[in-house]
């Protein structure tokens, strides 16, 4: 069975992240299954952001290994690692243009309907499509950006604190989009310091000392 | 009285005149513009006598210019604090399109070559890539600073690093340029700049000056555009790691 666990999903192992001089993190394990919602739990400043950024080499960790279906993250192409790996930051930044601008950012090729799938899926109606990015609040930009990394086609979606800044409404909507995508086959790890949020939606929960 | 001590009088002049109205104004700026007003008599002083120097033995011209472009490394590297090896970098950056235009305009006869024509033509185009490779690299840094979230979600999306970093290369390098596009723009209408106003009152025609100037003005549009992409390009490499990272930035606003 360990095989079949390195198998699916992402494994992070005695992971460690040293920025300049500072150790930021060490030990650190980590698994994020496919298909269900992990919970990153840990209290603000522990790393979270850390991690998650490491788990798709926007930070490089210098200890430990991370594998991505029992291969070394190192060996894919980062480009192609963050297609299949979607990062969703905890305040997204958009892109300049339109909502469909941000989400057909590097994808010529995208189609109508498959933008209008990724913004159905992250929750949101196709009119959003037209929204200029910049005029969005902070609970659109969230699913903005979830809609944003959808449309890459990724296999495991990391959120660093969805719900900070969002209110009791927009939170509970967050959870329910994940709940769906969780439900589609794609795995998602949540870095959350909000428990009550981690009670409503994970499945399975990870500590970060 | 000659030409040339009327012309000290004058100015000192007007900086006793400037002098009297930030006193009877209260400005406190007396003594800065007369401190300034001192510098700029000795440094013209010492530049000139350095000048007559080089026109006698053209050699030395080699060694003026290479103290120039240490100077502007050393002077735009202090401005991009932050970017690993600054002020090589700057040099560079400075050196290939200032040093690389000054050989083609005294090549294909623009300018005699002497060290007459080839040291202030140096000057000046060091002046300009001195300007613009301190604009490009100040802009560069605090957007890389400032657009760290964007350039993070273009990475995140699949884009590779060059291509995340692009658009604030690019924004970086056209506001650096708006200076001299302005200036070649707007010249002759809004001002006289200094190469036709020192040519006219030196004693050449009006014809002879414009067309010194215009080819000093829209060669300084290439140099400082090339001198700007090049600490673009010289930035990004200097910013991009394996795995398609971009370093951290830590830059003193």
């Amino acid at each position: 069975m360990a095989g079949r666990d390195e198998a699916e999903g992402m494994r992070a192992r005695d992971v460690g992240v040293t920025l300049g001089e500072r150790r930021v993190l060490g030990g650190v394990d980590l698994r994020i299954p496919r298909a269900q919602v992990t919970g990153l739990l840990a209290p603000s400043g522990a790393g979270k952001s850390t991690l998650l950024r490491a788990l798709v080499r926007l930070i490089e960790a210098d200890a430990g290994s991370i594998t991505l279906d029992g291969e070394d993250i190192r060996s894919f192409d980062a480009r192609v690692l963050r297609r299949r790996v979607g990062f969703v930051a905890q305040t997204p930044a958009m892109l300049p243009g339109s909502v469909a601008d941000n989400l057909r950012h590097g994808l010529d090729d995208l189609t109508d309907d498959a933008l209008t799938d990724a913004l159905h899926a992250a929750s949101l109606d196709e009119a959003f499509a037209e929204r200029e990015a910049d005029e969005l609040s902070g609970g659109e930009r969230a699913r903005v950006a979830l809609a944003r990394a959808l449309t890459r086609g990724p296999e495991l979606l990391l959120l660093d604190e969805p719900t900070a800044a969002l209110d009791e409404g927009a939170a509970k909507r967050i959870g329910e989009t994940l709940r769906s995508l969780c439900d589609r086959g794609l795995g998602i790890c949540v870095a959350t310091h909000d428990r009550h949020f981690a009670d409503a939606w994970v499945d399975r929960r990870e500590h970060l000392q | 009285m000659s030409s040339m001590v009327a012309k000290v009088v004058a100015g000192a002049g007007f900086t006793v005149l400037a002098v009297f109205l930030s006193l009877r104004l209260r400005l406190g700026l007396a003594r800065e513009i007369g401190v300034a007003a001192l510098r700029a008599g000795t440094q013209l002083a010492v530049v000139g006598a350095l000048i007559a120097l080089v026109f006698s033995y053209p050699v030395l011209s080699f060694a003026f210019v290479a103290v120039m472009l240490a100077t502007a490394g050393v002077t735009a590297g202090g401005r991009v604090k932050g970017l690993p090896r600054a002020r090589l970098r700057a040099l560079i950056s400075i050196a290939i399109p200032a040093l690389g235009a000054t050989g083609a305009l005294l090549l294909v006869g623009a300018f005699d070559f002497t060290a007459r024509s080839g040291v202030p033509t140096a000057g000046i185009l060091i002046g300009g890539a001195l300007a613009a490779t301190t604009l490009t690299g100040r802009r560069l840094l605090e957007a890389l600073v400032d657009e760290a979230g964007e350039i993070e979600a273009r990475l995140c999306l699949g884009d590779a690093a060059r291509a995340a970093l692009q658009p604030s290369v690019r924004k970086s390098v056209t506001t650096a340029l708006i200076p001299v596009i302005d200036q070649t723009r707007s010249v002759g209408l809004v001002t006289l700049p200094g190469t036709f106003v020192g040519l006219i009152l030196g004693g050449a025609s009006p014809a002879e000056a414009a067309a010194t100037q215009l080819v000093v003005l829209l060669t300084l549009v290439a140099v400082e555009l090339a001198a700007g992409m090049l600490l673009a390009e010289l930035t990004m490499r200097a910013l991009i790691l394996p795995g398609e990272r971009i370093a951290p930035l830590q830059i003193e606003r």
